[in-house]
């Protein structure tokens, strides 16, 4: 099977100097706990964070690059490219935090695309955590609950903060 | 659902799926149109509404800047298809299941049929597509729209060679998520 049922990750972090990623995973065929340092070669300030993270997934740590949840991966390339961009890391953790805060109230239309793509990333390892896809055990393909007849117990309250005339 | 066929024209900002299934013993070819990330622009491009037959409006039952959106989307739809049935889904229900015993008013007062959905979990996606089918065929085939009904006639005119109906349906997500993992979820499988 695929390198997801070879190794287990069980954290991932970052050193400065030089700059790499530093996963521990387990080795499930040994069963034992392993480290590796990643160096992130040719990685600068100026780098687009998508196609680093397509030639890191194709490169010698391919395999493990690939265990790390990509939300997670671009908040640490991130993190790094802040640095090498002089901000401290302080002011990076607490801007990366602003980045995957998800805001009932924000129109994410109207946002720059990095804070798109950052808070996408978060809304897509929820839809990841409670995906059923075809094989995964109870998975149906088609699951029909209707709530249209349950008594509603409350109104959204949605309809009438009297923001919109429209409603 | 086995024949969806995702393309993906990323120039065009577009995905397309193509689903052949059957209603009432005839045979139906669906084209979903997804709105791939369109929604940034604040509108969706004309195109998307030329000639569709149904309208599918999703909001993010935990985000409630969606749902405000969608009185602004639904209008935009209406300029363009005045007539079409539309469809709506609050979607993440699996986020948050207290939403399924909350109501919301803008589906009863806009007329519309209403779901709680999950795309990730897939509870009432088939459901809310079946719908959109039917109700896309029975307004093609019943169209009230002065268009529309040219349309038919022209098609009419052009007989009986082709057996298989087109139907066109837009899928609206009101904003602001990933609209594939919405629509690719229960399609692919």
């Amino acid at each position: 099977m695929g390198d997801g049922d070879e190794y287990l990750l069980k954290k991932c972090g970052l050193k400065f100097d030089p700059p790499s990623l530093v996963l521990a995973y387990v080795d499930m065929k040994t069963n034992k706990l392993r480290r590796r340092t990643m160096p992130l070669r040719d990685f600068h300030k100026n780098s687009k964070l998508e196609e680093f993270i397509t030639e890191l997934k194709s490169a010698k740590h391919g395999q493990f690059v690939k265990l790390i949840p990509r939300g997670q991966l671009v908040r640490l390339l991130t993190i790094v490219k802040d640095k090498l961009n002089g901000m401290s890391l302080e002011a990076s953790l607490a801007r990366n935090s602003e980045l995957e805060k998800i805001d009932p109230e924000e129109n994410l239309n109207k946002v720059d695309d990095e804070t798109l793509q950052r808070k996408k990333l978060q809304m897509d390892a929820l839809f990841e955590k409670n995906r059923k896809k075809p094989g995964d055990p109870g998975f149906e393909y088609d699951i029909e609950v209707d709530f249209e007849n349950q008594v509603k117990i409350e109104s959204s309250g949605w309809d009438s903060d009297g923001s919109d005339p429209e409603f | 659902m086995d024949g969806y066929k995702p393309q993906q024209l990323s120039t065009y900002a577009l995905t397309l799926f193509n689903y052949k299934t059957e209603v009432n013993k005839q045979s139906v070819s669906v084209d979903f149109w997804d709105t791939a990330g369109q929604e940034r622009f604040n509108n969706m491009h004309p195109s998307y509404y030329h000639q569709a037959h149904a309208c599918v409006i999703v909001f993010d039952a935990t985000r409630k800047i969606t749902y405000k959106n969608l009185p602004d989307w639904l209008k935009e739809l209406r300029e363009y298809r005045p007539e079409i049935p539309c469809l709506c889904a609050a979607n993440k229900i699996d986020a948050d299941p207290n939403v399924t015993k909350r109501s919301f008013g803008f589906a009863k007062k806009h007329n519309m049929p209403f779901y709680y959905v999950s795309a990730s979990e897939g509870t009432n996606v088939v459901k809310l597509f079946k719908d959109a089918i039917k109700a896309a065929v029975a307004y093609k085939n019943n169209p009230t729209d002065f268009m529309d009904e040219i349309m038919m006639e022209l098609e009419n005119f052009e007989l009986e060679t082709d057996k298989s109906k087109e139907d066109k349906e837009e899928v609206s997500d009101s904003g602001l998520d990933s609209p594939k993992s919405h629509t690719d979820d229960k399609p692919d499988s």
